[in-house]
């Protein structure tokens, strides 16, 4: 699923995104997820505002309900993405977390 | 603009597990042709809409794939992609070959086939029309649209009642088409009791994973050709961001407002002559947002109407899906855009039997891709 050259490359933006904080502008738990989340979910993906108004789309991880509301901060973390099969890449990537 | 819609033809949109791609495509490409009192050698160019036959069915190259299988050897035939929004920008794509003089009749043929997967698959295939980004954030396409409802209910109000509102009434116009998936009625409550799949969507808030096919025959009827009685007045299409979060709005899809506002203008018309559209309802939130975004309604004054039936059949103002939308008729996604023309077209007619619009003489369809990153919309008119 996962290209190793793809995710190499995509190295320099996971970099540029740490430790960066914001605040969600949106959000939802899913609770039907994709392939390689099952062991995740539910899970919130939020959409939130940077500090540098870069706005993307990111899963929250360690949260509680009362974080999912528009306004709550964040921060940028790296985190393994998802589950992969034994042979795959471990895609590390970013998610965010409360604070 | 000189297209008319000469030739229809749908199948049965559901849970065919007996029924093949290939047996779809003859389904609705012979009524299509029977329709037109046509034969197959009267056809120029076969333009196909679908999105997933590559990563479901390991199939690609469709028009060979299609044009041998309906027996229109030799004619140019090729595939058009614009996830849920295929079929509408291959109806557009047509148009275009047509205006541009090579062809005198395209036959559109729009067709998904969902349910022979697993749903897990069948999801992940489907967040291919989103963005890397997305994809890593384990966002599923309910989510992107459940993102722009908890948006939308944090502006304006809206609630998750007024969302569960647009399936019972898309439930309640499929229960008059024989060709929907769903002849089910649902009420609020039941839509409401159903488990959540992204917050504030419910499963019932979804349009479902259905196999279909639906065709079209489009004709130019330039110098002094007949004209049928349904011509196409608009064809525009817009894009916008792939992703959500790239953009300013999460309460507007910018890409239908400016693919409306451009074929208001090419059709001279205005949102309150539509007596009757076919909107991308893919989840609750997307028919009020298109509402909207169509301009038939001030933001946050959509759902309010819906809840009072103001869009349901029988009333004396614009009636909206009479197909039972994506939610009730069921959703193909390369079929969809194409099942809009379908619909609209029997509507202008006067033959959509007990969801016939009375006096329906200007229709819309919109159709969308993605999460809104691109947005087709077409104005038809009877005579």
């Amino acid at each position: 699923m996962y290209s190793p050259v793809k995710l190499w490359r995509n190295q320099k933006n996971v970099q540029a995104l740490l430790g960066k904080t914001g605040v969600i502008v949106s959000w939802t738990v899913v609770r039907v997820p994709p392939e390689g989340f099952s062991n995740q979910a539910p899970y919130p993906v939020v959409v939130v505002d940077l500090e540098d108004k870069k706005r993307m789309s990111v899963q929250m991880v360690d949260w509680e309900p009362k974080h999912c509301r528009i306004g709550q901060r964040v921060r940028v973390i790296l985190r393994r993405i998802s589950e992969t099969s034994s042979e795959g890449i471990i895609p590390y990537g970013v998610k965010v977390k409360p604070i | 603009m000189n297209i008319s819609v000469t030739g229809i033809g749908i199948t049965k949109f559901g849970e065919l597990w007996g029924v093949s791609p290939r047996s779809m495509a003859h389904e609705a490409c012979e009524a299509a042709l029977v329709d037109a009192g046509l034969d197959p050698s009267d056809i120029d160019c076969l333009i196909i809409a679908n999105m997933l036959s590559g990563m479901l069915g390991a199939q690609e190259h469709l028009g060979a794939f299609f044009s041998e299988e309906l027996d229109f050897f030799h004619i140019p035939s090729y595939k058009v992609e614009g996830a849920c929004a295929s079929g509408g920008l291959a109806v557009h794509t047509a148009i275009n070959s047509l205006l541009g003089g090579e062809y005198t009749r395209v036959m559109v043929l729009g067709i998904e086939k969902m349910t022979d997967h697993k749903p897990e698959l069948v999801s992940s295939a489907l967040m291919g029309a989103g963005t890397n980004e997305e994809r890593l954030s384990g966002l599923t396409f309910p989510g992107a649209y459940a993102i722009l409802a908890k948006a939308h209910m944090e502006r304006y109000k809206t609630t998750e009642e007024q969302l569960a509102s647009v399936a019972v009434k898309n439930h309640y116009h499929a229960s008059l088409n024989p060709k929907a998936q769903f002849h089910s009625l649902l009420t609020v409550e039941k839509v409401m009791h159903s488990a959540c799949v992204a917050d504030p969507l419910r499963l019932l808030d979804c349009s479902p994973i259905s196999d279909g096919a639906a065709a079209v025959i489009l004709q130019n009827t330039e110098n002094g050709k007949r004209k049928t009685e349904v011509q196409i007045i608009a064809s525009q299409v817009a894009t916008d961001t792939l992703g959500v979060a790239q953009r300013k709005s999460l309460t507007t899809l910018k890409a239908t407002e400016v693919a409306a506002q451009k074929a208001y203008r090419q059709a001279h018309i205005l949102p309150k002559d539509i007596q009757v559209a076919e909107v991308h309802d893919c989840f609750t939130i997307a028919e009020i947002l298109a509402m909207e975004d169509l301009g038939f309604f001030e933001k946050g004054k959509a759902a309010p109407a819906l809840v009072r039936g103001e869009t349901t059949l029988g009333s004396k103002q614009l009636v909206v899906n009479t197909s039972g939308g994506l939610k009730g008729c069921g959703h193909p996604v390369g079929a969809t855009g194409v099942k809009q023309i379908v619909e609209i077209t029997q509507q202008l007619r006067g033959s959509a039997g007990k969801r016939q619009v009375n006096g329906a003489r200007i229709g819309l369809t919109h159709n969308v891709g993605g999460s809104g990153g691109t947005c087709v919309v077409h104005i038809l008119k009877g005579i």
